[in-house]
């Protein structure tokens, strides 16, 4: 038993005890910076770009002896998580990873980079980014990403089983006609020992397709002042319609649910409207795998419209030395930088870049039609500027668009229902219209 | 010095750094979520106090709320009568003399030693619209498969099916309180004339209600706070939380795609504390009903 006078001292023990504990706990565990030497924090999600990312910041460090890059590495499911979690624990990194889909959610947290363009636009080849790239760098006028990849959506098609078909190859200037056409010839059931094949994929469970023909009906998830959801518009309601029919009218994709996995990979599929350009190295690494990409196709509104998306880097609001970030950003966004990106499979985000790939004849990845990939930027759409974007296009508006694949609403019913939702919660959760 | 006082302080000195991470690790943030409760907060911008309105926002306007409530009770009210009564059987069955009996326990009980994730995964790959072992074994007797998986109907059945193989944890716990009940029960009940049944109803039964009882409100938080199970599940698919059309949409998961998919933080918190609020009720309502019908010997 402790007599009185070592009980204050046995508290004290305790304390100190815990102080340590929590010290411990909490203190960094990264090195100091050198003598001279500022340390630029880089939050990267880790994309099979890893090594090239490694590379640059190696490469950066040589050309900046005065600068030290510590990469802080994330993969895609904690991505945002841990990076709102620095937020809220006032440790951001100097220089995120960021894109365009949550620009105006992440906005509190960038520093408006626009001074910073304005200043070494010349010297940075701002011009040299193409129009639609620059415009989706922006938010209201202000520039906050500076992007090195991107994607676009894209016709994706399979040359062997079009030609197996008796099909010429799809063509600029194609509609939703020409695909329902080429997608009833090459849509053939299966059979014992040789699986069937769908004329035309169909994602399911995110707007990756069906926001492409919403658009190229003419329609929009938003009224222009983004103040209320237009999914309800004519429209809008046949885009939704075709999506539909292309299984329920048409019979060229496959049922809901029934969609086979890697479909476009394992050839069980003939055609992807939309896809994703971070699929090309798979793709050209897939044996046996002759395919190619168009424009896409015209909707009613007589254009060949669909996503635009840019990924790049954000300065965060609160860096202590801007300059070292913004030295680091441009760094990873100039020409070489891009043409390294486009040599292991990606789209280039500047003009010169995309020039010299397509003049590359030697080029082993990535589509033969890389100047329909160019040309699609003319129609390119980014992702509405809204903070919870994602959040009413994933738990407002898609579990319709689930239903009505499933038979259970109309197209209209489901434009209907989509905007009543998304009205209701911007009435209600965002009434400032953000 | 009184006999209370040392042995206070001893007790505080042995308990007080367990106390303390409790107070900061647990106390501190249950306190801070119900401050957030009442805020709203999405980690971007500092918190700001708006009273009830997130508990008003979940009620009368979120359009996920009352269908992540009706996922959950669903799940509930199927899955945890069938996983008692299937634990139950399995456990009179290897409560028998019978040979093998304590491999084919740990047989029974090896699935529970893994996460109920990896349930999930599997169960997407056998259950699969295309090339899925079912439709697989279906189409060769002729029979057109299902989109198990991706149909709102079949969604949920199927996650009720993945999480009955995690009813090794109650198998278990049953197989312990059949071994407690006195064999000369049984033997004073058959020269009574009781007949299996009878032994069973009237034996068995009130014996093992406090096991039951214990593995009913055990089962029932945990039916209520399913995440894992339906969260792989999508994730597996290539396909949003809770799909589809909300079919699967557990509260678990819903919190989590408040709190960490949309970051609501606010209006996490707010669902955390109905959630917390509900499971105390319901713990409460079965110990108060429990009173009725479970026999603790006494």
């Amino acid at each position: 038993m402790f007599s009185r006078p070592r009980e204050p001292l046995l508290w004290m023990a305790v304390a100190l005890l815990s102080a340590a504990g929590f010290w411990w706990a909490g203190r960094s565990r990264n090195p100091a910076p050198l003598p001279g030497k500022t340390i630029v924090t880089w939050y990267q999600l880790i994309t099979p770009l890893q090594d090239l990312h490694r590379e640059e910041a190696a490469a950066f460090e040589k050309a900046h002896p005065n600068i030290e890059v510590r990469i802080v590495w994330a993969t895609g499911t904690e991505y945002n998580t841990k990076l709102k979690t620095l937020a809220a624990a006032h440790q951001l990194p100097d220089l995120f990873f960021a894109g365009d889909v949550w620009l105006s959610y992440l906005r509190p947290l960038m520093r408006d980079l626009t001074p910073l363009v304005r200043r070494d636009a010349a010297a940075m080849g701002l011009d040299d980014f193409y129009p639609a790239i620059r415009a989706a760098m922006q938010l209201d006028g202000r520039t906050y990403i500076m992007p090195d990849t991107m994607n676009l959506s894209l016709l994706y098609y399979n040359r062997r089983l079009f030609s197996e078909a008796g099909l010429s190859e799809p063509t600029d200037g194609w509609t939703w006609d020409d695909v329902v056409r080429a997608g009833r010839v090459l849509t053939r059931p299966g059979t014992p020992g040789r699986p069937g094949v769908w004329g035309c994929s169909r994602v399911e469970g995110w707007w990756g397709e069906w926001l492409i023909y919403v658009r190229q009906a003419g329609g929009a998830v938003f009224t222009a002042d983004g103040r209320r959801c237009a999914l309800d518009s004519p429209q809008a309601v046949a885009g939704l319609g075709f999506y539909l029919d292309k299984s329920a009218r048409y019979g060229i994709s496959a049922p809901p649910g029934f969609e086979p996995a890697n479909g476009f990979v394992n050839q069980r599929t003939a055609m992807v409207v939309g896809g994703h350009v971070s699929f090309w190295l798979s793709y050209s690494a897939t044996p046996g795998l002759d395919w190619d990409v168009q424009v896409l196709p015209s909707g009613p509104a007589g254009r060949p419209g669909g996503e635009l998306a840019i990924a790049g880097y954000s300065i965060s609001a609160t860096c202590p030395h801007p300059e070292a970030a913004w030295e680091l950003a441009k760094f990873v966004t100039r020409p070489e930088a891009i043409a390294a990106i486009v040599a292991r499979g990606g789209v280039s985000v500047r003009r010169s870049v995309a020039e010299a790939a397509m003049r590359d004849l030697r080029r082993g990845s990535g589509p033969g039609n890389l100047a329909a990939v160019y040309r699609q930027f003319d129609y390119g759409e980014p992702i509405p500027h809204n903070p919870y974007f994602l959040e009413m296009m994933y738990n407002l508006i898609q579990p319709e668009v689930d239903r009505m694949l499933l038979g259970e609403l109309t197209p209209a019913e489901t434009g209907r229902r989509a905007a009543a939702a998304v009205n209701a919660f911007m009435a209600n959760f965002d009434p400032e219209g953000s | 010095m009184s006999a209370r006082g040392p042995r206070s302080t001893w007790f505080w000195f042995l308990a007080g750094p367990a106390l303390l991470g409790f107070a900061c690790f647990n106390l501190a943030p249950m306190a801070y979520s119900l401050w957030l409760s009442l805020c709203r907060y999405e980690v971007v911008s500092p918190p700001r106090f708006i009273g009830f309105g997130n508990y008003a926002y979940l009620f009368v306007h979120d359009p996920s709320f009352w269908p992540s409530v009706r996922v959950t009770l669903a799940f509930t009210l199927t899955q945890l009568p069938l996983s008692i009564v299937a634990s139950l059987g399995f456990a009179l069955a290897l409560n028998q003399p019978i040979r093998g009996r304590g491999f084919l326990r740990s047989l029974f009980f090896l699935p529970s030693i893994l996460p109920q994730a990896v349930f999930a995964v599997v169960f997407v790959y056998l259950f699969q619209a295309d090339g899925g072992v079912l439709n697989g074994i279906l189409g060769c007797l002729g029979i057109r498969g299902q989109a198990w998986t991706t149909n709102p109907a079949w969604a949920l059945p199927v996650l009720v099916t993945a999480s009955m193989w995690g009813f090794g944890y109650p198998l278990v716990v049953f197989l312990g309180g059949l071994q407690n009940v006195p064999r000369e029960l049984y033997e004073a009940a058959h020269m009574d004339g009781a007949g299996p049944w009878e032994r069973f109803r009237h034996v068995t039964l009130p014996l093992i209600s406090p096991v039951i009882f214990f593995n009913l409100v055990m089962g029932t938080i945990g039916a209520l706070k399913v995440f894992d199970l339906a969260y792989v599940f999508s994730v597996t698919q290539g396909k949003p939380p809770g799909g589809p059309a909300r079919a699967t949409l557990f509260y678990g998961l819903n919190l989590y795609e408040q709190a960490f998919g949309y970051f609501h933080m606010g209006l996490a918190s707010a669902m955390a504390w109905l959630l917390f609020a509900v499971v105390l009720v319901i713990t409460a309502v079965n110990f108060r009903l429990g009173r009725r019908w479970v026999h603790y010997g006494d």
